[in-house]
């Protein structure tokens, strides 16, 4: 009787340390994520000329120029889009929660989501505000790799709620310096929807930001969306440019 | 005497073939234009009714909400003890009714893909709707062995590329909008089931609710189809009723009560209200129900509908008026050249008033002619328009029955038209009536004419 209560004992006690170190390891994963959003947000104004190359076996190829201007106090951002003419003018306003995409040619805002692909690229419009990975998603798992040469940790998380449009994600994080190097997000059943790849980052003032992002459709054979950041700035920006009149006067 | 009168009065119009001819043309254009204009809306009135119950796939639509622990709301019933009550209650006027999910997923197969809207269907419920489809390839024999199962409309197909068998990929978003994907085996191809431009593809309602999230006895749109059109708004109501939720009616209450208290500030008897703050939705347990039938959908159809009717109306009314002027001039006419003929009469011992009756039962008679000659036609030209097949548009074919323009005729709007028609016409003879019977005998009989 004695030898099975230490027996019991014995397992419990290592189940509760494995639990402990568990969570120690998660702890630290889930401060990585912590980092990884804090320094992908401004203390300043940013402003960036995104160059979009959305590559569609069914449509071609198509080249989109996006004037940027974020600030992520209070979380703002506008998307001009520039480049091709015929959609030039249209936009997307984000004020807090809410987020508008403005047509000129019915010159009249429509609420849609950040969960929404980015017109018909492969980006959505999440891709362009604040990363928020520490508080919408929970760590599932973790393990340790390599991605090219760096050596990574790869972090299987979980979404919180139902906010987020992909419910589970598969990062690769830098052990080094916690640079996400790629993203694999899936649908609720698990399945594998997009791969993101952030070949490029740049120190820009606090924040450190990827410079280069890749989208691929892993549903859609032969489509992906590659973004470029150019003119990159974090002078301050006057308070108007976020706000509605602003997009329609620029299109006037 | 009134018999004597009658004839008299007929025998004057058909004496004058030629222009008794003209003015029962006149007055038949006329009704013609007003018996088709009203047939034609009638028609298209009832073509929208039936073609927007097909289309929408019911009389009766019952939809629920959910608020969700995320603040969002969501459109979903759950079984519901209330809501099989009310079934059973009104089973005898329930011609049918499906309980389905849809979305509007995006359908891909290698590198192409199409956006098609999907019903999740029970088809052991439904079974009348795998005998109504119409397969172009690929059989219905398998769907129900293969829960994973998807009927194609045909150029969503061929969009894709994909072949009865094969297996795509169904990208959509559950409720609360979280991405899923689902592969489905495609059973078959049909036609477009509807003719106007809304085509669906049908999949079993357990895997579908899987991808969206829902249990396999959830559902998000309740539609009916009843026997008996005449019973639709009490129907609708006894729903609305039935599953209205006691916190609902104490937020009708209360907003009832807001609205009773709220202060109005006038400025020279206008009230000024304030701008009202953007609405903030209150969350909720349960599921709120939405009951809409057809003819909620109809009314601004029928609006404009009534709008056209009372164009036709005037446009009736400016013919009449034209027809009246052109009564009382001939009229007029009758007089002098029966003036001898009215000395005659009189000198035979015919009252003043029987003159004016024969006046006026000519008048009338004209009327009357003119009218059915109006209505007859329409009828002709109904007919012949009405067995014509348009191919048209699938947007103008919500307004064709099976691509015929349908006439409907309504008794009492024919009846109301004739007695205008013959109210307008005595009224234009009343005056060369009245001053046929003031003729004196003997002044009339001295007449040369």
């Amino acid at each position: 009787m004695k030898k099975i209560t230490l027996l019991l004992g014995t397992v419990l006690i290592a189940l509760l340390v494995a639990a402990a170190a568990s969570a120690q390891d998660f702890a630290e994963i889930e401060a990585i994520l912590a980092r990884i959003d804090a320094r992908t947000r401004f203390d300043t104004d940013f402003s960036a000329v995104m160059t979009m190359v959305v590559e569609d076996p069914e449509q071609g190829t198509s080249k989109m120029v996006v004037r940027q201007f974020r600030r992520d106090d209070g979380d703002h951002f506008l998307l001009l889009i520039q480049e091709p003419i015929t959609q030039k003018g249209q936009g997307y306003l984000l004020e807090g929660d809410n987020l508008w995409f403005y047509d000129p040619s019915s010159r009249k805002f429509a609420h849609t989501s950040l969960k929404e692909t980015f017109q018909d690229s492969d980006a959505r419009n999440a891709d362009f505000a604040q990363w928020s990975y520490s508080t919408s998603y929970a760590v599932e798992g973790y393990g340790e790799g390599t991605l090219g040469s760096h050596a990574v940790y790869i972090i299987d998380l979980a979404a919180v709620d139902d906010t987020v449009p992909f419910p589970y994600v598969k990062m690769w994080v830098t052990q080094q310096g916690d640079l996400v190097l790629k993203v694999e997000e899936y649908s609720l059943n698990r399945r594998l929807m997009r791969s993101s790849l952030f070949p490029k980052y740049a120190k820009v003032g606090s924040a450190v930001i990827p410079v280069q992002l890749v989208f691929i459709d892993e549903l859609v054979e032969g489509k992906r969306t590659q973004v470029a950041l150019s003119e990159i700035s974090t002078s301050e920006i006057p308070d108007y440019v976020f706000t509605k009149a602003y997009i329609e006067r620029v299109n006037r | 005497m009134m018999l004597t009168t009658m004839r008299v009065a007929f025998r004057n119009i058909s004496r004058q073939k030629k222009r008794s001819f003209l003015l029962v043309g006149a007055i038949a254009f006329g009704m013609l234009v007003i018996t088709l204009l009203n047939a034609l809306t009638g028609g298209v009135v009832e073509n929208l009714r039936v073609n927007f119950s097909h289309a929408l796939g019911g009389h009766v639509f019952i939809i629920g909400r959910e608020f969700t622990s995320s603040g969002q709301v969501i459109l979903k019933i759950a079984p519901d003890e209330r809501l099989d009550q009310l079934l059973v209650e009104h089973d005898s006027v329930i011609e049918s009714l499906t309980k389905r999910s849809r979305t509007l997923p995006t359908l891909i197969f290698g590198s192409k893909q199409t956006m098609q809207l999907m019903y999740g269907v029970d088809f052991l419920a439904e079974d009348k709707l795998l005998d109504s489809l119409v397969v172009t390839d690929g059989s219905l024999e398998h769907v129900l062995e293969y829960h994973d199962a998807i009927i194609l409309p045909k150029p969503s197909g061929e969009r894709l590329g994909v072949q009865p068998g094969e297996t795509i990929l169904v990208k959509l978003e559950t409720l609360t909008g979280q991405q899923n994907v689902g592969e489905f085996r495609v059973a078959a191809f049909i036609e477009d089931q509807e003719q106007f431009g809304i085509s669906a593809a049908y999949a079993h309602r357990t895997y579908l609710n899987s991808l969206l999230n829902l249990e396999a006895d959830e559902y998000q749109v309740l539609n009916m189809f009843l026997t008996d059109l005449a019973v639709l708004e009490d129907l609708a109501r006894d729903f609305r009723l039935g599953l209205r939720s006691p916190d609902e009616l104490e937020e009708e209450f209360a907003e009832v009560e807001e609205e009773e208290m709220g202060l109005t500030v006038t400025v020279g008897n206008v009230p000024i209200t304030p701008t009202p703050e953007p609405e903030e939705i209150r969350p909720w347990d349960g599921t709120r129900y939405e009951v809409m039938h057809i003819n909620q959908i109809m009314e601004p159809v029928e609006q404009m509908v009534g709008v056209l009717n009372k164009v036709a109306l005037v446009i009736f009314l400016i013919l009449l008026v034209v027809t009246m002027v052109g009564i009382t001039n001939t009229f007029r006419m009758i007089m002098i050249e029966r003036t001898r003929e009215i000395g005659t009469m009189r000198a035979f011992g015919m009252q003043k008033g029987q003159v004016r009756s024969i006046f006026l039962w000519e008048a009338a008679f004209l009327g009357i002619l003119g009218s059915l000659a109006g209505v007859v036609l329409g009828g002709v030209i109904a007919l012949i328009l009405g067995s014509i097949t348009f191919n048209a548009d699938p947007s103008l074919q919500f307004f064709l029955n099976h691509g015929q323009i349908t006439f409907t005729f309504a008794p009492a709007s024919i009846v109301f038209n004739l007695c205008l028609v013959v109210f307008t016409s005595l009224l234009a003879a009343y005056r060369p009536a009245t001053a046929a019977a003031r003729l004196s005998p003997l002044e009339a009989l001295s007449s040369h004419t």
